[in-house]
């Protein structure tokens, strides 16, 4: 979207965007000081089953209620100071938003699966220079931050003080207005509480409207609403994040939480070992199926730009070593 | 005390052309002044109003021209003398009564003043209102200086008085905003009493029995302008050229002719009362010379109708070279000037003289812009329109519809310029922005997917823009309409409107509340404020979302200037010199390159933004539009 006139070449929106191109391996040594190796689901330390304690947190939450668990640990810990977050408008519009207690966390729970500009609101602050900040966003709104971080420009943003970064596990997001304004009509106008997508093999869109009625909407009716720039997309688990959360395929009331930090492991012991938490091992199943998964995106997106010609000097800047592991692993799990 | 009112008959008193109009209205007795403002003039009206009370007049801002006109004539039906003034758009919208009003015509003095705007300095449009004196068969003066605007306006009444016809004024820029001497005359003592005799209805009808009546008025008004005093020869017996001027082209000609040394080659016949033609006058004067050039101001009124007038009367008058706008000897288009005229007279004349080197306007543009930067025309240092402007520009590209905003007349008209993001597509009449809005909304049908939207200023909305509406409510037409509520007719000079509180003459007025009166037109309705940024955003985006009907979104925030008045600043704002990081910041000075108020400065020697905090009025909207928050707000 173009706002206003701009006769800047590369500016700051060219660095930082997630879809101008990406050295992942300078990324990498950067944040994780390693090399990028893990073409499956990125550099991890461990994958497990995590929920909140709280019945009441796990209500309210998407799935679990784990990431509403967590930044209120962190912020009472004050391992942060605040924390960015992504709420919505009662029309669903998914907007940044600063929060500093605790007790405000649930008023951003849930997702709208739309793209929204929740990194805005963290430029925007307002910040002291002593506070450390938690973001929580999606694998492309994490990729940000992170080129922010390498960003060859002054080194003028924020992250040396964003301390937490929690990445949600995405396959793609759709674009608001047309896919709002198909819901409405498939739910014959009345007003939206939560939409829900179901893993595998369900794989529903599930609206609920607050009458308290439950529409299922399969996935590929609202696949043209899927943003193209979804297309070139290699991470669905947020592989640059301190911890990832997704769904479990096939387990309600859990999530899966990938720890790839050392901050991420801190966090999840302690509060784990507060009672703020709970974890079980994952399946091995289902361990196998988040990492075909993942392959799975990132084949899709290499073909991608392999196709349009730019996988040499476009998008991403990997070797051809990875490149040629994505495509030959990703089909063997295909198959 | 007001030069207005001043009684001290003979005295020699510096005026402002419309004040002079206003002094003459005075002189004459008038007791009802009516205007919509509109320059250049609003000072008619403007003046009067100062002095309404001390001298028992009423006088009011009227919604617009066409109900000021009325006003105006009520009190010339129960008898009063009334007077009404507008730009020319403005004869426009009265011309419908007016059409109507030279068949019935009126009872006490009536006089309409119309000042034009040649070369449209402050108009959507250069319009000469000459041509409606013919249309309408109504008498015409064009006063050539101060004293006779106040003399022709004091005339206007008595002649008004005796043709029973509203008697027409045209003004122009350079008369109205001039300043002169004029010599006061007396003011009135007695004034009547209004009554209307209900046994003699003022209508039209029979129509065929008052136009006739109405031509043979006009007759009578020729014999008057045969031997006024205001149509006047100067120069020899028999001239090599003659030429035919009225408003300041009689002054410009003087200059011309002085400055070629050509007064004793050159005749000038001046008219003051420019329609119907003195024809016997013309008659005396055209014999004097077969060479005539007309200099006259936008469009050849005198020079067309003179030449028809010749045509009829060749035998006597013989065959005359006309020279001119037809001729290309004067500009078309535009305002006159003393070079314009002198350049005109010389060629035909063949002197040699150079008033000004042909380059002059270029030279004096590139000597000023060494010392002034070049402006592009902007809003003033914390303008709501600006911000309302920058929300706009951010809901259509988040909609991503390609929007089309339709707009309107007033400041924020500027909406089709960087200083707006040139959001506006269209700009023509007062409320043609609503009007055109009905029609796009009606699209959708033949296959329309843009969004459509109008802006309207607050007096613009009571102006012309509530029919709009109401169409636009029964007909069922889909747009969101914003009405900019600067709570002023800012552009005009803060000329208070129904929604201000305040009347021409001062009172407490009640307030016409914008969005009671839409919500009772069934619309939907809702009220922002254009500094929070954010919340306008929203409100604009999600109500393009709504394809049914016709939504209204106020915009509200005091007009800066009006706001300046009345309190202090809302913010104390600054730049944080260590968070503005300047050009590495790679938003490509969004602060001063795009937003662009005058309150925001970039310093070349820091390569920082910097807030100039002479010019600054703290309404920290600035804050919210830096990508880096360097721009900082603070309570005050």
């Amino acid at each position: 979207m173009k706002l206003d006139n701009c006769d800047l070449a590369e500016g700051r929106c060219f660095a930082n965007c997630p879809r101008t191109q990406v050295n992942l391996e300078a990324i990498h040594q950067e944040v994780f000081g390693q090399t990028y190796c893990d073409i499956e689901i990125g550099l991890f330390k461990q994958v497990k089953m995590v929920r909140a304690s709280s019945p009441d947190l796990r209500k309210k939450g998407q799935t679990s209620g784990v990431v509403s668990a967590l930044l209120q640990f962190a912020l009472r810990e004050e391992f942060i100071h605040g924390a960015v977050l992504t709420h919505r408008t009662p029309d669903h519009l998914p907007r940044g938003r600063v929060i500093r207690h605790p007790d405000e966390i649930l008023s951003c729970a849930g997702s709208s699966y739309v793209a929204g500009p929740t990194l805005q609101a963290l430029n925007q602050g307002p910040w002291t220079d002593t506070e450390r900040i938690g973001v929580v966003g999606t694998p492309c709104q994490v990729l940000a931050m992170r080129k922010m971080r390498v960003s060859p420009l002054k080194k003028t943003n924020l992250m040396d003080r964003v301390t937490l970064i929690i990445g949600l596990f995405c396959t793609w997001a759709l674009t608001y207005e047309p896919f709002m304004k198909y819901l409405k009509a498939r739910v014959n106008g009345a007003s939206i509480r939560k939409l829900d997508i179901t893993p595998p093999p369900e794989r529903l869109l599930k609206v609920i409207t607050s009458d308290g009625h439950t529409w299922d909407v399969p996935i590929d009716e609202i696949r043209p609403f899927i943003r193209k720039t979804c297309g070139i997309c290699l991470d669905m688990t947020s592989e640059l994040s301190d911890l990832s959360v997704g769904t479990v395929e096939g387990i309600e009331g859990w999530n899966t939480v990938i720890t790839r930090s050392d901050l991420g492991e801190e966090i999840l012991s302690r509060a784990e070992a507060a009672g703020i938490i709970e974890s079980r091992p994952l399946p091995e199943e289902n361990f196998k199926h988040l990492k075909e998964a993942s392959l799975l995106k990132k084949r899709r997106a290499v073909s991608t730009l392999k196709e349009r010609g730019e996988l040499e000097g476009g998008y991403i800047i990997l070797s051809h070593e990875l490149i040629g592991r994505i495509l030959s692993e990703a089909k063997e799990a295909e198959s | 005390m007001s030069v207005l009112s001043k009684d001290s008959p003979g005295k020699k008193t510096l005026f402002m052309g419309n004040e002079a109009i206003a002094r003459g209205a005075i002189e004459a007795g008038v007791q009802v002044c009516a205007a919509y403002p509109g320059n250049p003039s609003s000072e008619i009206i403007g003046s009067l109003s100062q002095v309404a009370g001390e001298l028992g007049l009423y006088v009011e801002w009227s919604v617009n021209e066409k109900v000021a006109l009325e006003v105006a004539t009520a009190a010339s039906f129960a008898g009063l003398r009334g007077l009404t003034a507008m730009k020319q758009n403005g004869l426009n919208v009265a011309s419908d009564f007016l059409f109507n009003l030279n068949l019935s015509g009126s009872k006490g003095g009536l006089v309409v003043v119309v000042c034009d705007d040649p070369a449209a300095l402050s108009s959507t449009n250069e319009e000469d209102s000459r041509p409606y004196a013919k249309m309408c068969d109504l008498p015409l003066l064009e006063p050539s200086t101060v004293q006779e605007a106040k003399d022709m306006t004091r005339w206007a009444f008595d002649l008004s008085e005796e043709l029973g016809l509203p008697c027409l004024i045209r003004s122009v820029t350079r008369l109205s905003h001039a300043r002169g001497n004029a010599e006061l005359g007396r003011l009135p003592k007695n004034r009547p009493t209004p009554r209307f005799d209900t046994s003699r209805p003022i209508i039209p009808q029979p129509v065929m029995v008052t136009h006739k009546a109405l031509h043979d008025k006009i007759k009578t008004c020729q014999e008057r302008f045969e031997k006024s005093p205001f149509n006047l020869y100067r120069g020899p017996e028999r001239p090599e050229l003659l030429l035919v001027t009225c408003g300041p082209g009689w002054m410009y000609v003087l200059e011309a002719l002085a400055n070629l040394g050509v007064e004793d080659r050159a005749g000038i016949v001046k008219l003051g009362t420019t329609w119907p033609l003195p024809k016997s006058f013309l008659i005396q004067h055209l014999k004097k010379a077969n060479r005539v050039l007309f200099i006259e101001e936008v469009d050849p009124f005198l020079e067309n109708n003179i030449k028809e007038f010749c045509a009829e009367r060749t035998a006597e008058l013989g065959v005359k070279t006309f020279l001119g706008k037809a001729s290309e000897d004067l500009p078309d288009t535009g305002e006159i000037n003393p070079d314009i005229v002198t350049r005109a007279i010389q060629k035909v004349l063949r002197v040699s003289y150079e008033p000004r080197s042909s380059q002059y306007a270029q030279e004096a543009a590139e000597a000023a812009s060494l010392f002034a930067p070049a402006r592009e025309l902007g809003f003033c240092a914390g303008c709501p329109h600006r911000a309302t402007y920058w929300s706009l520009k951010n809901a259509l590209a988040m909609d991503g519809r390609d929007g089309i905003v339709l707009g309107d007349i007033g400041c924020y008209t500027l909406g089709v310029r960087p200083a707006g993001f040139e959001q506006v597509k269209t700009c023509h009449a007062m409320g043609s922005g609503a009007g055109l809005a009905n029609g796009f909304g009606q699209f959708e049908r033949f296959g329309l997917d843009q969004p459509v939207l109008t802006v309207c200023g607050d007096s613009t909305f009571y102006h012309a823009a509530i029919p709009a509406l109401v169409n636009a409510r029964y007909n069922r037409s889909n747009f969101l309409m914003l009405i900019l509520d600067n709570s002023a007719t800012a552009m005009t000079g803060f000329q208070p409107h129904p929604g201000t509180g305040r009347t021409a003459m001062g009172p407490e007025a009640p307030v016409v509340d914008i969005e009671a009166l839409c919500k009772s037109l069934g619309t939907k309705v809702q009220v922002k404020n254009p500094f929070d940024v954010q919340d306008t955003m929203d409100a604009i985006y999600q109500l393009l979302q709504d394809q049914e009907g016709v939504k209204v979104l106020v915009l509200r925030q005091e007009c800066a200037l009006v706001r300046a008045k009345r309190q202090k600043a809302l913010y104390k704002v600054r730049v944080d010199q260590e968070r503005c990081i300047g050009q590495a910041c790679g938003c490509n000075r969004r602060c001063t390159r795009i937003f662009k108020c005058p309150g925001l400065a970039w310093d070349p020697a820091t390569g920082k933004a910097r807030i100039d905090e002479a010019i600054c009025t703290g309404c920290g909207v600035c804050a919210d539009i830096c990508p880096q928050s360097a721009i900082l707000k603070e309570t005050v």
